[in-house]
Parts: structure tokens; sequence; C-alpha cells
């Protein structure tokens, strides 16, 4: 082999696309086949799924209606309650923990340097990977709804207003939440750890939120009930029970109110957490640090 | 350097001193305790885990009603203190169904189980003092759960023959889970993946051995398939004494540990082969080390 043959071949100068949008399909697809490839994975979390929703049906049977309507919920059954619950918890957490845990990922594997110095835009990469987190999440969400729907029986108000409200409500969850994800990544990149800290904040927020009980039981230890309702989430999983449970729509003023909060959120969070991001991703870049654990 | 010499020196037998077994289960218990103190953000997780769960069922509990938990004869302490019962035992079924693979997973994945292996130490008491500092954190976090539980209102009956009784059920429950356990290891040293049976295992049983809900709730057939499970007797004997007052003289009581006993001398022959098979076989290939 002529080596100067070959040195010529490395510096041909390969017209690259410079699309974000090209980029961002590049990364969202190659995670999601990744993802796919765990097909083992895949089945052993949609059965615990499974799993999770049926335990929840029995454990609402040793619920008090009369206790929930005084929580406000009057006819309203607790798997349903229980179901849009769990359902936001998981994709919330599904969402946030994807960017994060995704850099541990790599990091571990020795794969970000060859991501970092490769010529694409590490917004691209974040987008990229938050796209392929929502898909995922999306899956486990729908078949939770669905399993409780029609195999379970939960009342949910579904028709077209509410379905379009509540997607609204999601999206704006999510978004809120953007902000802390990107932020952890950025923590992450420079201190190679903090995983672990994401599921903590996960599992509080599943906590203050109300996930399975009504949050009226919270007032009466007024620190919980102050933090919970510091929290985006309860905002969001409070508008998203009155849409399902209640069938308001995203006019209604209460809704609203609980939007305005969320995109208040995302407005403060979202900046944050690319400052943050840009800190850290500087940081490595600047120490050498990229590819150390 | 004389070739010949070293070799000679090398191949010299060195009397060593048998090490006491209670001096290496202590080692391995200074070892691991050493390793997690290290991660103190794990510990910090552990015990905020625990917390966040019991006190999830606290709040929880103020919207049930305590009436199937009365029927299914757990009469003090209403729903709270029945859940705190299923969460806090649940600590000895992952520790007896995990800690064994989780002991040979973590060696393979920092490579040490190869030195380990050719070390003086005896196989079947290295995987004993693995598992002991399990144990000992799994029984910690019990005692964490029940106090918290205590804190916020639950109630047991502390009597000596219902507490004798509960520790007898908590022996039994991580006897029989040990089986599932050793089960499950045979199958990790030879797939070196994660294995389906401790994972099928454990959510079937918190579905049907009636960790957060009585039997009773379930449809009959479900209640039948509970039964095969020795979590339903470990927590109906548990519960039996500790929210009803009632001991290992009670018939109720007996029949569960007879039945765990039961449990335990049908699944030993079974686990112990499936074990021998993985192990034979990694060694065999030579993986046992491998991750």
């Amino acid at each position: 082999m002529k080596t100067e043959d070959l040195i010529d071949i490395f510096r041909e100068d390969v017209p690259r696309s410079p699309s974000s949008i090209i980029h961002v399909w590049a990364v969202f697809w190659a995670n999601l086949k990744i993802f796919l490839s765990y097909k083992t994975w895949v089945i052993t979390e949609t059965m615990s799924t499974v799993a999770s929703i049926i335990m929840y049906s029995f454990m609402g049977l040793q619920v008090d209606a009369g206790r929930m309507a005084l929580a406000g919920y009057e006819g309203v059954d607790w798997l349903s309650f229980a179901l849009i619950g769990i359902a936001t918890a998981n994709y919330l957490w599904m969402c946030m923990s994807r960017i994060s845990h995704s850099m541990q990922h790599e990091i571990r594997e020795g794969t970000l340097e060859p991501i970092v110095s490769s010529p694409i835009n590490m917004g691209s990469y974040i987008i990229g990977l938050s796209l392929r987190g929502f898909i995922v999440s999306c899956y486990f969400m729908l078949g939770t709804i669905l399993i409780g729907v029609f195999i379970l029986n939960a009342q949910l108000i579904v028709n077209l207003g509410t379905i379009m409200s509540f997607i609204v409500v999601l999206i704006l969850m999510v978004i809120s939440y953007v902000g802390i994800g990107v932020t952890a990544a950025g923590v992450i990149l420079v201190y190679k750890k903090g995983d672990p800290l994401t599921f903590l904040f996960a599992s509080i927020t599943e906590f203050l939120g109300g996930v399975l009980f009504p949050l009226k039981y919270l007032e009466a230890y007024p620190p919980l009930w102050f933090i919970a309702w510091l929290m985006p989430y309860t905002y969001a999983l409070d508008a998203a029970r009155k849409v399902l449970l209640k069938g308001m729509i995203i006019s209604h003023p209460s809704i609203l109110l609980s939007l305005s909060v969320l995109i208040a959120y995302s407005l403060i969070f979202i900046p944050l957490g690319l400052k943050v991001f840009r800190w850290g991703y500087d940081r490595i870049r600047d120490e050498g640090t990229v590819a150390s654990y | 350097m004389d070739i010949e010499r070293l070799v000679e020196i090398m191949s010299e037998r060195v009397p060593r001193e048998k090490t006491p077994i209670h001096r290496i289960v202590a080692a391995f218990i200074v070892r691991d305790f050493k390793i997690w103190w290290t991660y103190k953000f794990w510990l910090a997780l552990d015990i905020s885990g625990i917390i966040l769960l019991v006190a999830t069922y606290y709040l929880f509990s103020m919207i049930t009603s305590p009436r199937q938990v009365y029927e299914a004869g757990y009469v003090r302490g209403g729903y709270f203190t029945f859940a705190l019962i299923g969460i806090a035992f649940q600590q000895y079924v992952f520790f007896a169904v995990q800690g064994i693979n989780e002991s040979i997973r973590d060696e393979q994945w920092n490579g040490t189980m190869e030195t380990i292996l050719s070390s003086a130490i005896n196989f079947k008491v290295f995987l004993f003092s693995e598992t002991c500092f399990f144990f000992i954190v799994s029984s910690a976090l019990l005692f964490l759960s029940l106090f918290l539980g205590v804190l916020l209102g639950a109630t047991f009956y502390t009597n000596p023959k219902s507490i004798l009784s509960t520790v007898l059920l908590s022996i039994l429950l991580i006897a029989s889970h040990m089986m599932i356990g050793v089960m499950s290891a045979g199958v990790i040293m030879k797939t070196k993946q994660g294995d389906p049976l401790a994972w099928a295992f454990s959510w079937i049983t918190q579905l049907l051995s009636g960790v957060f809900y009585p039997l009773k709730i379930l449809p009959w057939y479900l209640e039948w398939i509970g039964k095969i499970f020795p979590l339903t007797y470990s927590l109906d004997g548990i519960r039996l004494c500790l929210q009803a007052g009632k001991d290992i003289t009670s018939p109720e009581v007996l029949g569960d540990v007879i039945n765990l006993i039961i449990f335990i001398l049908l699944s030993a022959p079974l686990a112990f082969y499936i074990f021998k098979k993985g192990y034979d076989s990694a060694r065999r290939d030579g993986s046992l080390g491998q991750y």
C-alpha cells in the first residue's frame, strides 16, 4: 500500500452536510437502533409496566371512595387517578434521565471524545438524544394508559378536546424539565457522575407530586406542601388530572394557570441548563478531560 | 539468575495456616463495608429511597379503608402497618434473591473473580462471606423502615413469643428465597446476562404474594398461584405475629412455617443442581471471571 495515497484519501475534503436537522436525525436514529437492539430490555420493561399497572389496580380495591371525595375527587376511581400519575411520572423520568444517562454512558464507554471531536454540533446531539427519549417514553406512557383504559376499565374522559389538551400539558411538562436534564448532563460532563442525583430528584418529584395520593393530604405538612407546589410536575399532574378526570380543556382558567406556570419554569430552566452545559462542555475541552472517567 | 533455583523456590510447598471461617467472613465484611462507605452517595440514595417509599405508603394509607386488612385477620395497625411490613421484609427478599448474583457480578465486573478463586479460599466460604455484608445492610434498611413506620404511627404486637416467631419466619423467608438466588446465580454464571429468572420472580411475587394488599383481594385463580411462592407464607406469618399477636403455636402461623420448610426442602436440590451445572460449565469454558 502506498502511504502517500492513503494520506491523500484522508486529506480529501468530503463534503459534509451542515444541516442540523440531518445531525439531529442521525443521532436520533442511531440511538433508536441501539435501543431496539436491547430486545430483552424492551420486553422486560414492557412486562414490568404491565405488571405494575395490574398491581396498582389491585391496590385500588382498598381505596375508600369517600376519602377520595374529601380530597376533591368525587366520583373518581383511584385507578384512573393513579394511572395518570404513573403514566406522566414515568414519562417525565424517562425523558429527563435520557440526556444525563446517555452522557454517563458515553463517558464510561469512552465514546464521548469521538463525538466531541466530530463535526456534529453538541446542540444537535442533545436534541437527537432527547427526541429518542421522548419517542421511547411515549411507547411506555401510551401502553400504560391503553392497558388502564381498555383492560382495567379506568374511567378517563377521552375526546378530541381532552386529548389535545393532555398533549399540550405533556409537552409543556417535558419542556419545563428539559433545562434540569441538560443541567444534569453538564454536571456529569465535568464530575463524571451524577446520574443517581437525577434518580433521587425523580423519586422526590414523584412523592411530592402526589402520584399515588391526592395532594390535599400533604396539607397537614406545610413544608412538604410548600415544596410540592414549587415543582413544575405538580402543576402538570394537576392539569393532566383535571383534563382526563374532569373533562376540562386547555381554555379552562385553572388549566391555563398551570400551563402559565410551566411556561415560566421553562423560561427559567432552559437558559440556565444551556449555560451549565456550555460551562461543562468548555471546561472538559479546556482541561483535556473529555475522555477521562 | 539461577532459574532452576527460582523454580525450586516457587515449587516449594509453603505450609499455610488454616484461617478460621469466622475470620474470613469478618475480613469480607470489613472489606465490603470499606467499599460501601466510599460510595456515600449510594448510601444516601438507599436511605432516601426507603424514606420516600414509607412516606408514600403512609399518605396512601390515608385514603384506604382498613376493612380488607382486618378481614384477612391482621387486626392491629390498619393498612399502613400492613404495607410497612411488606416494604420492610422485602429487603430480605432482595438480599436473598440478588445477594449471590450481585456478589458474583461485582467480582466479574471488577476483574477480581479469578484472583479470588485462585487464592486458597473455598468457593462456598467465599459466597457465604460475600452475602454476609448484604445481609447486614438489608437488616439495617429493614429496621430503618420499621423505625420510620413507628414514627409515623404504625403499631405492632411486641410480645416475646410474637417477636421470636417473626425472627423464625424471617430466617425461613431468607432460606427459601436463597434457593431462588442460588438458582439464579447458576444461570448468571453461564449466561453473564441479566437474569430473567430473578426478574420474573421478583415481579410475580410482588404482584401475587400480598406485599401491598391482602391475598383475598385477588381473583381465586391468582390467589392460588400466589400460594406457590414462599413470600406469601412468610408475609402472612409475620403479619399474623406482628398484627394479630399470634405466634408459632397458632395453627395458622404453624401452617405458614410448615409450607416454607416444604418449599425449602423441595427447591434446595434443584437450586444446588442448577448452581453446580452453571459453575462447572463456566469453569470448563474458562469464563468464570469474564463479564
